[in-house]
């Protein structure tokens, strides 16, 4: 039954071997096709034979909770692939992918799946390379298949193929590919008595002729996709320039609009319309191109495709042509096409003009019948009725409900990465108050493609950003991260409290071993739970959830923090006066008021904790009101060294508290700081100060007034005025006058002192 | 068959003999076995001249030019139109090499050459004359002196212009007529005096980019010249392979038998590319890394261990040789061939690599 098979070795995206596939199908009338394509699409086929404008591409995902892995499998007109799928359903036959599905492990790290006839570089294919005197594999195929006569064709390929999977190895991945694809073929050879031919890349012909002569020869079944991993696809548009190789890495042949005109008129037809194309766009952007330059590149397109023993031009003739003509300058890099791989940067300007206009601007578009996700729906949707489907710079008062849920749109449409909207201002996650957002709105080709990519992640733009959200968010390990990405969930209104979202804030904030990360964290959460009616969050849950989260996180790192005394960490008393405020304005959420004052009563008297925090706990257990003796506490930590920056702390939490009382800790201070020397004074000073700078200068002020008065009375400004006089020159005048006292001590000249 | 006697009595003798007479055997086979049409006024056809200059195994013919292949067919077919060929490239890119064996190729004839040179004057372009004969009888052709332009012109062949760019403007542009109306006047002749040119005629001129470049070459001329960048050998192997070939036949030619050790040549060719992109974090140096460079260096530093101590080369002789054949007098260029020897060299691994890092206090400075 073997000899009723025919294993047609193609390149993806070869004219040539398109053609040769429809001239195949043509005498064989096969009774079935079989194609290398993804084998969980074929009960789609039908898809396939909608009226589609090409390039259009398989789009394949695989997502999990993680992540979302892409696949591709881009068709053009010339796609052998395609053309056995046309050719193949109009003859009558049965039509069929048989390779493995995108997701498999052997598509592991494959983002385009004809591209591994371009990743098999091989001794042989050098070799020839050298032989024919060409300068790579492209330039290669073209003399071989491309522009040479189409008679003998199938044989010249046949052996070329087998020459190249002679030299290369063929890998686990390939091995597992070929034997499904061989199951495939030995089935439906049994299930059949007509012949069956198969059109694959040509580098799996040979071993599937092998593979096929023997095994088992039930239908395959098809592969189950790893657990919790949700698999499907989507046909989307596809464009020229995700086809070419200049482009990027994981394409086909080059210059696909190029192969589009050779295969719709032949080379010289295709040759003309490009020199033309391409004296357009230089001439369009200012490079000046003569007549005689035209009649030079043409003169030589044609002696070099003479001289290559081309019956007609070629592509790199026609290139090799135009650039010996058009350049008249030393070129900075290697014209493109003698090597591989895309452009570099230093390219000459008429090279890039020559390589876009082989390149092409086609957009391939798919027939309005064609399954959707729901998401690209419901986007149209929204953004007809939100009138966002316009062009141009769009200006949103986020305090107007209209332009508010206009705004989340955008946002989510950010989050997905859709091409053609850009947020060029509005506010930040800091405390700014502009409710003034500013976008630039610009269709897009792409933005299809890419909402029908974004399909995986949910069916309406809100749910996908969503997703986009919780990926991120379990990606991202970081507090501070993690609070810009609330943000961006308050600016799509999506400040709901998901499982996924609330469980990897969590994790997120128990992960947190730094109170000066919690901190601010919980202080924006709660402004934004507090008080957000601009974007709504007020009494979100999401923002609830980490509130809560943070207030205990707190809690527990504070009384476990144990440090000798050092400079006041702002950072940490940020976090005690955010804890403060979250139990004061949202005490459904925290601790009872009455464990936290008694936890910050532990941490005050705890003699391991640092001093600023022991002061800011004290504060905490006084505003919460809980009887606490200031003035007491502060006589336990009169040392210099620490009584500065446990006033910080207090400070920093109890101000008001502090105020308040008429006589107390200020006053106790003050004796405290009267019985210092002046050694001693020195040492407390910097400490003092800062402290004390957590008074706003009116409430400073007030403080000063009250000393005075305590003292006996003068003017209170005199305390709290700036020095006239430079502090460095009182310092060094006050040492010189030490000085001065000492030496008069010395040599008993003190007057009024007894001789 | 002279010319193949001719060839092998010089060979000795002649330190360098052109292409013509070095490949006189593969040239007169290649001409024999050549069914293709040629070009009026050409000795080979086109394939047989890029075979020629490409190489093909199977009929015994070298590679003579490491490049893309691409190059050739575009470089031979500008000649076999109108338009002059204009070889622009680093120096030490084989671009005075590939002029030579096109013309061996295109005219059997390499040699008419013009140095181009700050001094170089129309003179020795295109003709002058025998000052005693113009005295006695005046602006006769007997009195007229040829230079290789007129005689490239006369005879139809292939005339090579070597650096042009160092050529006054005034001077590179007396090709103009020549290039576009195919004529040379002598006004000093009597009756007549223009000299149109035979079939076969064309120019390659070269000029290398770190010169004054061909920026300032009038525009006039530019548009007669095709031009063809030639780049450095991409590909390491290949240019490994080839710093080999040519290093052991200097050598040999140099009275050393012993061929360079392929590990030190390894090292050398991989310093040399390091150096010429610049990879080695301090910029490119200012002296040409070329490959021809490259085979200098290798044949110093295998003269110098044969003779000087009379055995094969290590990687860490290099380290002189380079200082002065690559670095040049630069001061800059020795001290990045200083910085590269100590952040790069150590991190590689190998014992030559190894050796070159303990040379590096043989660098002078």
């Amino acid at each position: 039954m073997i000899e009723r098979l025919h294993v047609q070795g193609v390149r993806h995206h070869s004219p040539a071997c398109a053609r040769l596939v429809a001239a195949r199908i043509a005498e064989l009338r096969p009774a079935a096709v079989l194609i290398e394509g993804p084998a969980d699409f074929n009960h789609r086929l039908g898809e396939l034979a909608l009226e589609h404008e090409l390039p259009v591409a398989i789009y394949s995902y695989a997502s999990t909770d993680l992540s979302v892995r892409r696949t591709w499998a881009p068709m053009c007109d010339y796609s052998p692939e395609w053309v056995a799928l046309t050719e193949g359903r109009r003859s009558g036959a049965e039509v069929r992918f048989i390779d493995l599905p995108a997701w498999h492990r052997a598509f592991d790290g494959v983002e385009n799946r004809y591209s591994d006839a371009e990743r098999r570089y091989t001794d042989a294919t050098d070799l020839l390379c050298r032989e024919f005197a060409v300068d790579n594999v492209d330039a290669l195929w073209d003399h071989l298949v491309e522009v040479a006569e189409t008679e003998g064709l199938a044989e010249r390929l046949d052996h070329y193929f087998d020459l190249v999977r002679g030299e290369a190895d063929a890998d686990g991945h390939d091995n597992a590919r070929e034997a499904y694809m061989a199951q495939w073929i030995r089935s439906t050879l049994a299930e059949t008595d007509g012949p069956v031919l198969v059109v694959c890349g040509g580098f799996h012909a040979p071993a599937l002729r092998r593979l096929a002569e023997s095994g088992d020869a039930a239908p395959p079944a098809l592969p189950e996709p790893p657990e919790n991993t949700e698999t499907g696809g989507y046909l989307v548009p596809y464009s020229f320039k995700r086809l070419d190789a200049f482009a990027g890495y994981q394409s086909g042949m080059p210059s696909p609009e190029y192969y589009q005109r050779l295969w719709e008129a032949g080379p010289e037809e295709a040759a003309a319309t490009l020199v033309q194309r391409i004296t357009l766009r230089l001439r369009e952007r200012g490079l000046h191109v003569s007549t005689s330059d035209l009649i030079g590149a043409r003169s030589l397109t044609e002696g070099l495709a003479r001289l290559r023993g081309h019956g007609r031009p070629g592509r790199t003739d026609l290139l090799d042509g135009l650039a010996s003509a058009l350049i008249s300058d030393d070129l900075e890099q290697p014209l493109p096409w003698t090597r591989r791989g895309s452009l570099t940067a230093g390219t000459h300007p008429v090279v890039v003009e020559m390589t876009a206009a082989l390149t092409g601007e086609r957009v391939g578009r798919l027939h309005p019948d064609t399954p959707r996700p729901p998401l690209v729906d419901d986007a149209e949707a929204e953004m007809a009725r939100l009138g966002l489907d316009g062009e141009g710079a769009l200006r949103l008062d986020l305090a107007k409900p209209k332009d508010l849920e206009r705004s989340r749109a955008l946002h989510c449409m950010r989050l997905l990465r859709l091409p053609g909207v850009r947020r060029d201002s509005g506010p930040t996650a800091g405390a700014d108050v502009t409710a003034e957002e500013h976008w630039s709105l610009r269709p897009s080709a792409d933005r299809l493609p890419v909402l029908i990519e974004s399909g995986a992640l949910g069916a309406t733009l809100g749910d996908a950003a969503q997703t986009v959200l919780e990926q991120r968010a379990d990606a991202e390990g970081a507090l501070d991260a993690l609070a810009a990405l609330l943000f961006d969930a308050a600016l799509c209104g999506r400040a709901h409290l998901t499982d996924r979202l609330g469980a990897s804030v969590e994790a997120a904030v128990d992960d947190s071993g730094d109170l000066g990360e919690v901190g601010p964290a919980l202080a924006t959460v709660l402004a934004l739970w507090r008080h957000d009616h601009l974007f709504g969050t007020a009494g979100s849950d999401l923002y609830a959830a980490v509130v809560t989260a943070c207030a205990h996180r707190i809690l527990w790192l504070a009384e476990g923090l144990h440090a000798g005394p050092g400079p006041a960490d702002l950072g940490r008393l940020s976090a005690m006066r955010a804890l403060r405020d979250a139990v004061r304005h949202a005490p459904g959420l925290t601790p009872p008021a009455r464990s936290v004052a008694a936890a910050a009563q532990r941490i005050a008297t705890d003699g391991l904790a640092p001093p600023d925090l022991r002061g800011a706990a004290l504060g905490l257990a006084w505003a919460l009101g809980a009887p606490a003796n200031a003035a007491e506490a502060a006589e336990g930590v009169a040392d210099p060294v620490r009584l500065g920056d446990w006033l910080a702390g207090l400070f920093a939490v109890a101000r008001e508290e502090v105020l308040a009382e008429e006589q107390g800790v200020v006053s106790a201070v003050d004796e405290l700081v009267a019985d210092l020397n002046e050694d001693e004074f020195l040492i407390a000073l910097p400490a003092l100060r800062q402290a004390f700078a957590m008074f706003p200068p009116r409430e400073r002020g007030l403080i000063a007034e009250r000393l005075v008065a305590a003292r006996g009375g003068g003017d209170a400004r005199d305390l709290t005025r700036k020095l006239a006089v430079n502090p460095v020159v009182m310092a060094s005048a006050m040492a010189l006058e030490a000085r001065v006292e000492t030496a008069l001590a010395r040599e008993d000249l003190v007057f009024g002192g007894e001789s | 068959m002279t010319n193949d006697l001719v060839s092998t009595a010089a060979a000795p003798k002649v330190q360098r003999p052109p292409a013509e007479q070095r490949y006189a055997t593969e040239l007169a086979k290649l001409a024999a076995e050549d069914e293709s049409p040629r070009p009026p006024g050409w000795a080979l056809s086109l394939q047989a001249a890029r075979t020629f200059i490409v190489g093909d195994e199977s009929r015994g013919i070298s590679r003579k030019f490491v490049g893309d292949p691409s190059l050739i067919d575009r470089a031979l077919v500008t000649l076999a139109t109108n338009r002059g060929l204009m070889l622009v490239g680093e120096p030490g890119t084989a671009k005075s090499l590939l002029s030579e064996l096109i013309a061996a190729a295109v005219s059997g004839d390499s040699t008419l050459t013009i140095q181009g040179g700050a001094s170089t004057t129309e003179d020795q372009i295109a003709y002058s004359w025998n000052y005693s004969l113009l005295v006695s009888e005046g602006p006769t052709e007997r009195a007229l002196v040829p230079a290789p332009l007129l005689r490239g012109m006369a005879e139809g062949r292939v005339v090579r212009f070597e650096e042009i760019t160092r050529c006054p403007l005034e001077v590179q542009d007396s090709l103009l007529s020549p290039l576009s109306d195919r004529v040379l006047a002598i006004p000093e002749l009597e009756g007549d005096s223009m000299v149109f040119a035979r079939e076969g005629f064309n120019i390659i001129a070269t000029a290398n980019t770190r010169d004054r470049g061909v920026n300032e070459m009038s525009a006039a001329l530019k548009r007669r010249f095709n031009f063809e960048t030639v780049f450095p050998i991409a590909d390491f192997k290949t240019e490994l392979d080839l710093v080999e070939a040519e290093s052991s036949a200097a050598l040999a030619r140099s009275g050393v038998p012993a061929p360079p050790s392929r590990d030190v040549l390894e090292v050398l060719v991989r310093v040399f590319r390091d150096l010429r992109t610049g990879d080695a974090n301090s910029g490119r140096p200012q002296a040409v890394m070329s490959t021809a460079e490259a085979v200098s260096v290798a044949h110093a530093v295998g003269i110098k261990a044969w003779y000087l101590r009379g055995g094969t080369a290590v990687a860490g002789d290099i380290v002189d040789c380079m200082a002065g054949a690559a670095a040049k007098d630069n001061a800059e260029d020795l001290a990045r061939l200083r910085r590269y020897l100590e952040q790069k060299a150590p991190k590689r691994k190998g014992p030559h690599w190894e050796s070159l890092y303990q040379a590096r206090n043989l660098l002078p400075g």
